[in-house]
């Protein structure tokens, strides 16, 4: 017997329909999804007439003091032992990372040729900034500055860095013996190699380079926890407010922060300023290779980025077989 | 003048054969309509278009107060941490009612009061993951009901020098189990952490949240939430 068309038809509207409301439930269970923002930057300036871009297409720099005050000591009126410039260029999620040596001699603005370090003793971190924006001719966004009790503690709080310790160090005075390879230091062992200069062959200029590298490992190590648990943010900037001395509010230090988490460690140069070692007044002092100090900071002046060919070899390269 | 027999046979002929295509369409039709009126699904014609949302609160923990003040008293923070849980649990309770549980929201893909609790340039991005923070542009075509489960929250404050909260960390785990429309189910999982500041009241400037679905078996007919 054959089926009447019109129960055809309605047959095929009914499975039509049926198709219809079932396929719409259909299908395979949606692949995990994941959404973050965070906000890339916001910054006060360093100076009341200087307002940096915040839309990520211009770099900041940073000045990071490590004064050489002692527990008992004022942190902004000794000398400033341990002075980088971190530049970060937020758009590409890059850094670098220069070291000026300390014994660096320099025109320090009202004071005089001087080492470097001085400045901070004579104006503060205000007239360090001021000497290294006329040394470089690079505009410091913001300064931030620690010493050696707060810089210990302020590891401690993030429960050590994790360090790939390059080379096998030894030294009595600082206190600094490791063997190579990555380990976690504590706030002691951190300042230890930070310290340590006496068995590195290029003296304070591969100490600085050290120091550049602590400054590494905690941007991964910030990377890194930040990837884990967002919530670790704020353990981190507690603990830099808390044992530091910055110019920022704490909502510039939270939105730094996250800037931070958003920078590939892997690929930030870090460098020191090369020099040779001399004697001024009775001084020992560093005088800075001019064309190499233009070539960077030139360099470093129009993405905050080194280029490959402008990074100068390590003062390490001795030890780290380069 | 009266139609002929041959006339009066083809007139015949075409109602039947009309009503032989439209009354099965027109039964077709309301079958359908009260099979989804049955399921809960939204048929104008019938009303239904104000359902409630489902009542839900997050379970949450203590919260944690972070300080910035080298000798800060840590009761104190403590008990202002637990302050600014009380005062942002219900703004994230209506977060998830509004991406998830309100049928008058997801029925209709409108997300709006959704992006109303993030700060200005969160809530650009906010909006860009639509998929990921509610149900789901579809899920009107897709889904007939959404019940929530056991869901928690977790805060960490962050306190300024003077004891001020600054900034809030909300770490979300939301779960609910929403039935599709051709029977089967899917347990819906939303994990992240929403950081909030005070911009004009607290808002959220930072998100990372993870949606993580999987398919559910249906619930079993004793269990309920007293259970």
């Amino acid at each position: 017997m054959s089926t009447h068309p019109a129960r055809r038809r309605a047959a095929l509207l009914v499975a039509l329909v049926g198709a219809w409301v079932a396929g719409s439930a259909l299908g395979a269970t949606p692949p995990a999804r994941h959404a973050s923002a965070a906000p890339l930057f916001q910054l006060e300036p360093a100076h009341a007439e200087y307002v940096p871009v915040l839309d990520g297409s211009k770099p900041i720099y940073v000045l990071v003091i490590g004064s050489d005050a002692r527990p008992d000591q004022a942190i902004d009126s000794q000398r400033a032992d341990s002075l980088h410039i971190l530049s970060i260029n937020p758009a590409e999620h890059r850094a670098s990372l220069v070291g000026i040596p300390r014994d660096s001699y320099v025109e320090i603005p009202g004071q005089g040729q001087n080492k470097i370090n001085a400045a901070l003793f004579y104006g503060g971190p205000d007239l360090v900034v001021q000497t290294v924006e006329q040394l470089t001719g690079l505009k410091m966004d913001y300064w931030a500055m620690t010493g050696f009790a707060s810089f210990e503690q302020m590891v401690d709080d993030v429960d050590g860095l994790v360090v790939d310790v390059p080379f096998a160090m030894n030294d009595e005075d600082s206190r600094a013996f490791f063997d190579p390879g990555v380990q976690r230091l504590d706030g002691d062992d951190a300042l230890a190699f930070a310290r340590d200069r006496h068995d590195l062959p290029a003296g304070d200029f591969g100490r600085s380079e050290n120091q550049g590298r602590l400054m590494v490992a905690a941007l991964a190590q910030l990377k890194k926890e930040f990837n884990q648990d967002p919530a670790r943010l704020l353990a981190w900037v507690a603990s830099f407010v808390r044992n530091g001395t910055t110019t920022l509010s704490l909502d510039e230090v939270l939105d730094l922060a996250f800037t931070g988490t958003a920078i590939n460690a892997n690929k930030v140069e870090n460098i020191v300023l090369p020099g040779g070692e001399g004697m001024i007044g009775g001084l020992s002092v560093v005088t800075l290779n001019q064309e190499s100090l233009d070539t960077i900071s030139k360099d470093l002046a129009d993405d905050g980025l080194l280029k490959k060919a402008n990074v100068p070899p390590s003062p390490n390269e001795q030890l780290l077989g380069g | 003048m009266t139609p002929n027999r041959v006339q009066r046979g083809a007139t015949k002929k075409r109602r039947v054969s009309l009503a032989l295509l439209i009354v099965p369409i027109v039964l077709v039709a309301i079958g359908v309509a009260i099979l989804l009126a049955m399921r809960g699904g939204t048929v104008p014609i019938i009303g239904g278009g104000d359902e409630p949302a489902p009542p839900f609160d997050f379970i949450v923990k203590p919260a944690t107060a972070i300080s910035t003040a080298p000798d800060a008293d840590e009761a104190t923070l403590s008990a202002s941490a637990d302050e600014v849980a009380q005062e942002i649990t219900p703004m994230i309770d209506d977060l998830y009612t509004n991406a998830y549980l309100d049928p008058s929201n997801w029925r209709h893909d409108d997300y709006e009061e959704v992006f109303a609790t993030f700060a200005p340039d969160a809530a650009a991005t906010a909006e860009q993951s639509v998929e990921t923070l509610t149900l789901g542009a579809t899920a009107g075509d897709v889904f007939d009901t959404v019940d929530p489960g056991k869901s928690k929250l977790s805060y960490q404050v962050l306190f300024d020098p003077d004891g001020a909260p600054e900034t809030a960390v909300v770490s979300v785990i939301f779960r609910a189990t929403a039935e599709r429309k051709d029977g089967t189910f899917l347990a819906i999982v939303s994990e992240g952490e929403f950081f909030l500041r005070q911009v004009d009241g607290w808002k959220i400037t930072a998100f990372d949240v993870t949606r993580d679905d999987h398919e559910a078996q249906p619930p079993s007919p004793s269990a309920s939430p007293s259970a």
